[in-house]
């Protein structure tokens, strides 16, 4: 013993040790208090752990674990475990008391034979609210036959009953019938067990029946797949309440619960429906099938069972026709590709060469790569050809400014001319005739010909009342921008290029021409609008009334009235012109009015004073070339024998003198009238004459140029 | 709305939405329907607030002290003779039935009011039970209202003498000793689980049976 302590054990409940079941409480009395006790076999070994120690005034209750089977209680060794005063200390007794309870309870094993365990109900249910079950579970039996009873009492009353029905829901059950079943009462159940060493009952058991209602599952669930045209289809399900519950008079109220999923999936797909006995599921997998359950849970309930399983298959989205469908389209797409594997893997490098042409590599004309590799410079240079530069070969003829007559070429332009009128696009060659930066290289023909349509195609602005085109530097005339409104034109005559469009620079493709691109033509119309203009007469077509004063100037004039005369002259001869034949104009900046046709005269003479004569000739198709006719003098000025400086034309007799044609560049001034000529030269308006005959002129003459001569006639 | 509102919530479901008469209007008359809808839903809310706070009181405050072997025929209300089962509740007339309700309730009225009082002034007074006691209280007086509003349109022109149960547990609420305290606590808030839910009972029972014509 310690000192100081004192310990006194006793044994209570041995008896039920043995069971295993009931606690052991030792109860001590020790001073110190007692921290912990092991329940050893033997001296000096553990067999348990600490058990715990409730503290009770007045006494130490010592409560023990269950102690193993290998106990043969002969002998039990309590430690005690107390501390006092930092130090522990332990003590074992022996206690002699253990050892005789001990051996009282060995013997009744030996038997086996005992008073049966303690009863337990564990469940009370009540399915509808009108009935309820409880269900026990039997302890120990002991070894004997043991009699179960249920006994209970209601609140309120002070009678106690039986069970009514051991049988209805098996065994170790009370059934309880509509009969004897309260709401709101609380029972108090108690289950006896017993058996010929003795009895035990249960705990009582408080029951309201109230707060155990758990009903059966909902039945007849059905599944349908509804499919409503235009719409996806839907799977549409119904059950029914439990048969037992009575959710009519509303004695009960019922919600329910159901649950899906695909049959081989593993999560289940939950969803509340309310107190409705149906139910739509919208998304559903097709080709799957479906499994499907119900359970319900009453107002203040517990929710019931999971109904047992419905299944029901979705059919799948696709039809066989689809199937078939998409069959011969993978078929038709895998032969069509193996045909182009075939074909690339036959053809495959004429098809990429077809593809993607080979980018060509550069190449420099006359260059010689294998001169470079060898370094030597001097011949890679000579072997490039030394192409002057710029380069002149065929592009003479273009650069050229000169004024050349060619009978063909007339009557080429003539018809040129007629089909349009001039086109926008006016581009002479610029004034200095060795101006010739910007220009490009020979153009092509096909090229040439391109602009000629477009000129054609475009013929317009023949009787613009704006400005006068200005034929444009040469640069631009590459473009060949149409510029109607371009007035860049100082005092220059209008420029009408044969075949409108063309740049002035790229000679006629028709003729082999050598004109100058400078030439512009003009219909006799314009001329004479021009004619008209420049002396501020009015622009009004003079009727062929005044042929016969045209005649008048055939013979002499006064040299006062020269100018008025001549413009008479002009006038008339305006007036009886056709168009399409080539005047001089009057440098000027001046609208074009439309005019009627005139007729061609002819240039009877030049007169000493430089006036012109003329002679009326015969409306005939003036786009033939007609035999000459017999030069009738030989005064008549039918050739030019060269250019003067200032674009001067100089003309000179010649029996057998063609027409002309009169190329010049726009002067840059504005005489008012033909027969002027402030130069003191002969001014001669320049008609071709439909008879072929040429120009008559006297000696030789300069004229002033201003107008292209379109059309020309071969006189002889 | 209405429909889910069963799982315990502590809010009251929806109840705004029903058709209510203009302040002021004499012959406004909402329908029984209504009333029965509206009071049906009050009454199972009520007793879900009810089911909870004993819950938590019961695992806070009784664990052990096995009250209930205790509170066996102690309720105040039970000397009002209830239907005890279905057949019972299904024999008795419409009238008597509804008028029993209203006798239940108005026993309740004063006992509500005190157990607020007397939980606020619990040492540790948890916060759960105080504002379900609040709650209930609250609710109680609204579906005193309405029931006395479909006794008027059932069975106009009858009042009967407010009959209702006197409540003389007070001075058990205010005992020293905490176990007798806990106990009157425990047993008031049993009593009150208990009829709150033979209320609701009642009530759906009337209800399908004048509404829907025992076809619910």
């Amino acid at each position: 013993m310690t000192p100081g302590g004192r310990i006194f054990a006793s044994m209570c409940a041995w008896m039920l040790l043995s069971q295993a079941i009931q606690p052991c409480y030792i109860f001590l009395h020790s001073s110190p208090p007692v921290l912990s006790f092991t329940l050893s076999k033997e001296q000096g070994s553990v067999a348990n752990t600490q058990n715990k120690v409730v503290h009770v005034p007045g006494q130490t209750r010592l409560t023990s674990q269950k102690l193993p089977g290998a106990f043969s209680f002969s002998e039990c060794l309590i430690h005690f475990l107390w501390e006092e005063k930092g130090a522990k200390m332990k003590e074992s007794v022996v206690s002699t008391v253990v050892f005789i309870l001990l051996l009282f309870l060995n013997t009744s094993l030996l038997n086996g034979q005992s008073p049966p365990g303690k009863p337990e109900i564990f469940k009370c249910r009540s399915p509808e609210k009108e009935t309820f079950t409880c269900w026990w579970k039997p302890g120990e039996d002991g070894g004997l036959p043991t009699n179960y009873t249920l006994t209970y009492r209601k609140e309120g009353e002070t009678t106690t009953h039986e069970c009514p029905d051991y049988i209805t829901n098996g065994p170790n059950s009370c059934h309880f019938n509509k009969k004897h079943t309260s709401i709101w009462t609380m029972y108090i159940i108690t289950i006896n067990a017993t058996n010929q060493m003795g009895s035990s009952s249960s705990d009582p058991r408080y029951v309201d029946v109230t707060y155990i209602v758990e009903p059966d599952p909902p039945v007849n669930l059905t599944l349908e797949l509804k499919q409503p045209e235009d719409k996806k289809p839907y799977l549409w399900m119904k059950w029914y309440p439990p048969t037992l519950v009575d959710v009519r008079s509303g004695w009960l109220t019922l919600q329910y619960e159901i649950r899906l999923k695909p049959k081989k999936a593993t999560e289940w797909e939950t969803h509340f429906a309310g107190q409705q006995t149906q139910f739509k599921i919208l998304s559903l997998y097709p080709g799957q099938k479906y499994l499907v359950q119900v359970r319900c849970k009453p107002d203040h309930g517990f929710w019931s069972e999971w109904s047992p399983e419905s299944s029901i298959q979705i059919p799948n989205d696709v039809t066989m026709k689809d199937t078939i469908v998409w069959i011969f389209v993978a078929v038709l797409s895998a032969v069509i590709c193996l045909i182009m594997v075939a074909a690339v893997a036959l053809k495959g490098h004429s098809m990429v060469t077809c593809i993607l042409p080979p980018v060509p590599g550069p190449k420099i004309k006359g260059f010689d790569t294998h001169l470079l590799e060898k370094g030597k410079s001097e011949e890679l240079l000579s072997a490039l050809g030394c192409q002057d530069f710029p380069p002149t070969s065929d592009c003479e003829d273009l650069l050229v400014e000169f004024l050349e007559v060619d009978d063909s070429e007339d009557q080429q332009l003539m018809p040129a001319h007629s089909k349009e009128h001039p086109g926008r696009d006016t581009k002479p060659a610029p004034l200095d005739p060795d101006s010739d930066s910007g220009r490009g290289s020979c153009d092509s023909p096909s090229l040439l010909s391109k602009k000629c349509e477009e000129a054609r195609v475009s013929p317009s602005t023949f009787h613009t009342p704006e400005g006068i085109e200005k034929p444009e530097n040469p640069p631009a005339k590459v473009t060949r921008t149409r510029d109607p409104q371009s007035t860049r034109l100082e005092g220059k005559i209008p420029y009408f290029p044969a075949d409108g469009s063309k740049s002035s620079t790229w000679p006629l493709p028709q003729p082999p021409s050598q004109h100058s691109p400078r030439s512009s033509y003009h219909s006799i119309a314009e001329v004479c609008k021009l004619a008209m203009g420049t002396g501020g007469a009015s622009a009004t077509p003079l009727d062929k009334t005044d042929t016969h004063a045209l005649r008048s100037p055939k013979t002499t004039e006064p040299g006062g009235e020269e100018e008025a005369a001549e413009r008479r002259e002009v006038e008339s001869f305006c007036s009886k012109t056709d168009q399409g034949t080539a005047w001089l104009l009057p440098q000027e900046k001046s609208p074009f009015i439309s005019v009627k046709p005139l007729d061609y005269v002819e240039i009877h003479k030049v007169n000493r004073d430089g006036a012109l004569s003329l002679l009326p000739k015969q409306k005939e198709n003036s786009n033939q070339a007609e035999k000459p006719c017999a030069p009738e003098t030989s005064k008549e000025y039918a050739k030019v024998s060269r250019v003067m400086d200032d674009n001067i034309l100089v003309l000179v007799r010649d029996p057998q003198a063609q027409s002309l044609a009169a190329f010049e560049e726009p002067d840059k001034e504005a005489p008012p009238s033909l027969p002027q000529n402030p130069t003191g030269e002969d001014l001669a308006a320049f008609a071709s004459a439909p008879s072929g005959c040429g120009l008559q002129l006297g000696n030789t003459t300069e004229y002033r140029k201003r107008t292209l001569l379109e059309n020309a006639r071969e006189c002889g | 709305c209405g429909g889910q509102g069963w799982g315990g919530e502590r809010r009251l479901p929806c109840v705004a939405s029903l058709p209510i008469c203009p302040t002021g209007a004499v012959n406004c008359q909402v329908s029984l329907r209504d009333l029965f809808d509206r009071a049906v839903i009050l009454s199972h809310y009520i007793h879900n607030l009810s089911s909870e706070m004993f819950n938590e009181f019961d695992k806070r405050y009784a664990q052990g002290r096995g009250f209930i072997t205790k509170a066996i025929n102690s309720c105040h209300t039970s000397s009002l003779s209830t239907p005890e089962d279905k057949e019972q509740a299904q024999q008795i007339h419409h009238e008597d039935l509804l008028n029993l309700i209203l006798r239940v309730l108005r026993s309740w009225n004063d006992p509500l009011y005190h157990l607020v009082t007397e939980v606020r002034g619990m040492q540790e007074a948890p916060d759960s039970i105080l504002s379900r006691a609040i709650e209930i209280e609250e609710q109680n007086r609204r579906l005193l209202e309405g029931m006395e509003k479909i006794v008027g349109q059932v069975h106009p022109g009858v009042r009967e003498n407010e009959v209702y149960s006197v409540w003389s547990g007070l001075p058990s609420l205010q005992m020293a000793d905490e176990d007798t305290r806990l106990f009157a606590f425990y047993n008031l808030l049993h009593c009150l689980r208990r009829d709150s839910h033979k209320i609701d009972n009642y009530l759906k029972l009337l209800k399908c049976r004048i509404v829907y014509d025992s076809n619910c």
